[in-house]
């Protein structure tokens, strides 16, 4: 690509930033301002209705307690009866969504040992789970393949190969968020008991990679329900997340396939319009040139021939009147040449105009008109 | 049939290796963080009562409150003091919000709390997410050239073979980066955050830039930072380079191991070659037509393209 073209693409992307901020403060703002009052009435009513708590002591506590709770504690309910968030199957999911690079966030390592394993493990484990990806990605894609294959066999009347393609995308787009969007979305809301957009929301973000954290499946089932079902669901939500990621992976390098695709179709089609445009100026100038070629030797024989009849003429009409053998011979050639000369002034005329007005020919006298009326001259004399 | 079955072992290969690295991973992570844990969790019970004791406040109004002020924080709402003149929401923290979610980072530290922001989050990111990634690629393939070809025809031509060649340059290029985009930033941030160590300083940059964005540390957030809406603008730089750069580290690896043959062994998708010759072609050859079209009409088979090339491998 060049480099216009990259620029270009980059500041659309500053653009769609900018315009993704404006609209996220519009409809985000107003929002917090109220769940900021809200929180700060809550604190003022707890105050005033505990008196006995100073407000230092409560913004100790509270700083406190968001600290834990960003360390994966929770600090309401006792501390029997809750899960750990570093059990097995809690760091296997963590282990998971930072190989993915999800990175939700509501686990992380605070530990320094922790953190330096964490950069190393992921140093490791990202490209191992890209490889991981692609494979799937192409197994996914090959079945894929070989169903359409199957479908095209079973179409008997004639559709055209880009039909095919399209309605194969469409089919694939469709049935890959059936399995992997629409059935977890059902699966979740049900489950984690969000609600529907909540559950969409969780679902593109987490297979996009995204991964914020504010939703996070498995989290709040944690602690209330059996937690013999709780060992087998995590592990589902991080097999549907692999097979998701595999398939928005295979979407969207579909879609830069095509883009791809399209980008090349468009500078083939412009390479050859140039390749056409170019040969059609150089066949142009190459005739243009031929022609002036060609004109300029005509030009060259006419005036050699023109400059040796002026010559003849001077050196007859010069001498005596008397008409000789050779003056008829003469008007003979003349009267060719006469015929001669229409066509030099034609040609003379829209192109090598200029030579015309630089007149050799006419200023020595032997204009067209002249020689034919030295002709009738001479026939008069010889009749 | 070989080859079939061949691709299937790898695949089943692949998975199983994956499973052990995640149960290790988890393991480690368990012995680790687990101590740590409880005695946060013990400790945090010892204030609670502390607190409790010394005041009139019963556990259960406590508790109430604790869950709102809880809930409220984690959509980024502080009740400190100190904390509500700065929003969460003014231009440039939107535009970082932004940023994070189209370069799949995403962070958390702030999430949309309502429900058409909920959803206008998930339509931006759906077009924005494949338009970044193409973005990227473009940038790369751009500068591919300069910093990788160049260098190892230079390389080559003083003397070395080809393959020895692309290992120097790649080691080469990967001392560059970890220079400029870990270690010079890491000292910055552990300079301008005050509660940042440099471990913490690489630890953040290294999260961003793997686009993994757990969101323990975020640049910006103090509540009293000065020049905030510069240093988000500066640190939304910083991601954007660095994962352009990510990208051409990859990319650079992966025509590497196409070199030395292990994309072929291990039957993964090879590096494209076609797309840095037509950079310099402007005009398209006769030749061209044919293959184009011969591609046009194969069967669509999304997962053969190479690789997972919009995320992770470039």
């Amino acid at each position: 690509m060049r480099w216009k073209t990259v620029s270009a693409i980059f500041f659309m992307v500053v653009l769609y930033l900018i315009i993704g901020a404006t609209v996220f403060r519009a409809l985000e703002q107003p929002h917090e301002s109220s769940q900021k009052l809200a929180i700060l009435a809550e604190k003022l009513d707890f105050l005033a209705m505990h008196a006995c708590v100073n407000s230092s002591e409560l913004e100790d506590l509270v700083k406190q307690v968001v600290s834990a709770v960003r360390a994966g504690v929770n600090p309401t309910g006792n501390a029997f009866n809750q899960t750990s968030l570093w059990d097995i199957s809690s760091s296997f999911f963590f282990a998971g969504t930072v190989i993915t690079t999800i990175g939700f966030g509501n686990i992380s390592p605070h530990t320094e040992g922790g953190r330096i394993f964490c950069i190393i493990y992921a140093l490791l484990g990202i490209p191992l789970f890209g490889f991981l990806l692609a494979g799937v990605g192409d197994q996914l894609g090959t079945i894929f393949g070989k169903g359409i294959a199957k479908v095209e066999k079973m179409i008997v009347w004639k559709v055209s190969q880009t039909k095919i393609r399209v309605i194969s995308t469409l089919i694939f787009i469709l049935f890959g968020c059936l399995i992997f969007v629409a059935l977890p979305v059902v699966i979740f809301k049900h489950i984690e008991g969000w609600s529907t957009l909540e559950s969409i929301y969780f679902v593109v973000i987490t297979l996009t990679t995204i991964g914020f954290g504010d939703f996070v499946a498995g989290e709040k089932a944690g602690g209330s329900d059996n937690p013999e079902f709780l060992n087998y669901y995590k592990p589902v939500v991080w097999f549907w997340i692999l097979v998701g990621l595999a398939y928005f992976a295979a979407v969207l390098s579909m879609i830069g396939d095509w883009f791809r695709v399209i980008s090349k179709k468009t500078k083939e089609e412009v390479g050859e319009f140039r390749a056409h445009a170019a040969e059609w100026t150089a066949n142009v100038s190459a005739e243009f040139k031929e022609t002036r070629r060609r004109l300029s030797v005509d030009i060259h024989d006419k005036f050699q021939r023109a400059a040796s009849i002026k010559r003849r003429l001077s050196s007859e009409l010069g001498i005596n009147q008397e008409m000789t053998p050779g003056k008829r011979s003469l008007s003979t050639t003349l009267c060719e040449d006469r015929e001669a000369y229409p066509n030099l002034t034609l040609s003379l005329s829209p192109v090598t105009g200029s030579l015309a007005r630089n007149g050799s020919l006419y200023l020595n006298g032997l204009s067209p008109d002249y020689a034919d009326r030295r002709e009738f001259a001479i026939n008069e004399s010889l009749n | 049939m070989h080859f079939v079955g061949r691709s299937w072992l790898l695949l089943t290969g692949f998975i199983l290796f994956y499973v052990i690295y995640l149960l290790f991973g988890a393991l480690v992570f368990s012995s680790i963080e687990r101590p740590m844990e409880d005695r946060m969790r013990t400790e945090l019970e010892v204030l609670k009562q502390e607190f409790l004791n010394l005041s009139c406040v019963s556990d259960a109004a406590l508790e109430r409150f604790l869950l709102k002020v809880l809930a409220a924080n984690k959509y980024g709402v502080s009740v400190l003091r100190n904390a509500s003149t700065t929003s969460n929401w003014d231009l440039a923290s939107s535009m970082f919000f932004a940023n994070t979610l189209v370069t799949t980072v995403g962070y958390g530290h702030t999430t949309p709390l309502s429900d058409t922001g909920k959803s206008f989050s998930i339509l931006y990111a759906l077009i924005g997410v494949p338009f970044t990634m193409l973005v990227l690629t473009a940038c790369v393939q751009r500068i591919m050239f300069p910093l990788v070809l160049a260098p190892v025809g230079l390389l080559q031509r003083s003397g070395l073979e080809p393959r020895p060649a692309t290992i120097v340059h790649f080691l080469l290029l990967l001392i560059l980066v970890v220079m400029c985009f870990f270690v010079a930033p890491a000292a910055v941030f552990s300079t301008v955050e005050l509660s940042w160590s440099f471990l913490d300083g690489i630890y953040f940059c290294f999260i961003s830039l793997c686009t993994i964005g757990l969101g323990d540390f975020v640049p910006g957030t103090q509540p009293n930072q000065q020049y905030r809406s510069l240093y988000q603008v500066a640190v939304m730089v910083y991601l954007f380079v660095g994962l352009m750069v990510m990208f051409l580290l990859l990319r650079t690896f992966h025509k590497m191991a196409d070199l030395h043959g292990l994309t072929t062994f291990l039957q993964l998708p090879r590096c494209e070659e076609s797309d840095l010759e037509e950079d310099r072609e402007p005009m398209v050859e006769v030749g061209h037509k044919d293959l184009t079209e011969k591609e046009a009409t194969k069967p669509l088979e999304p997962g053969s393209q190479p690789s997972y090339n919009t995320m992770n491998t470039g």
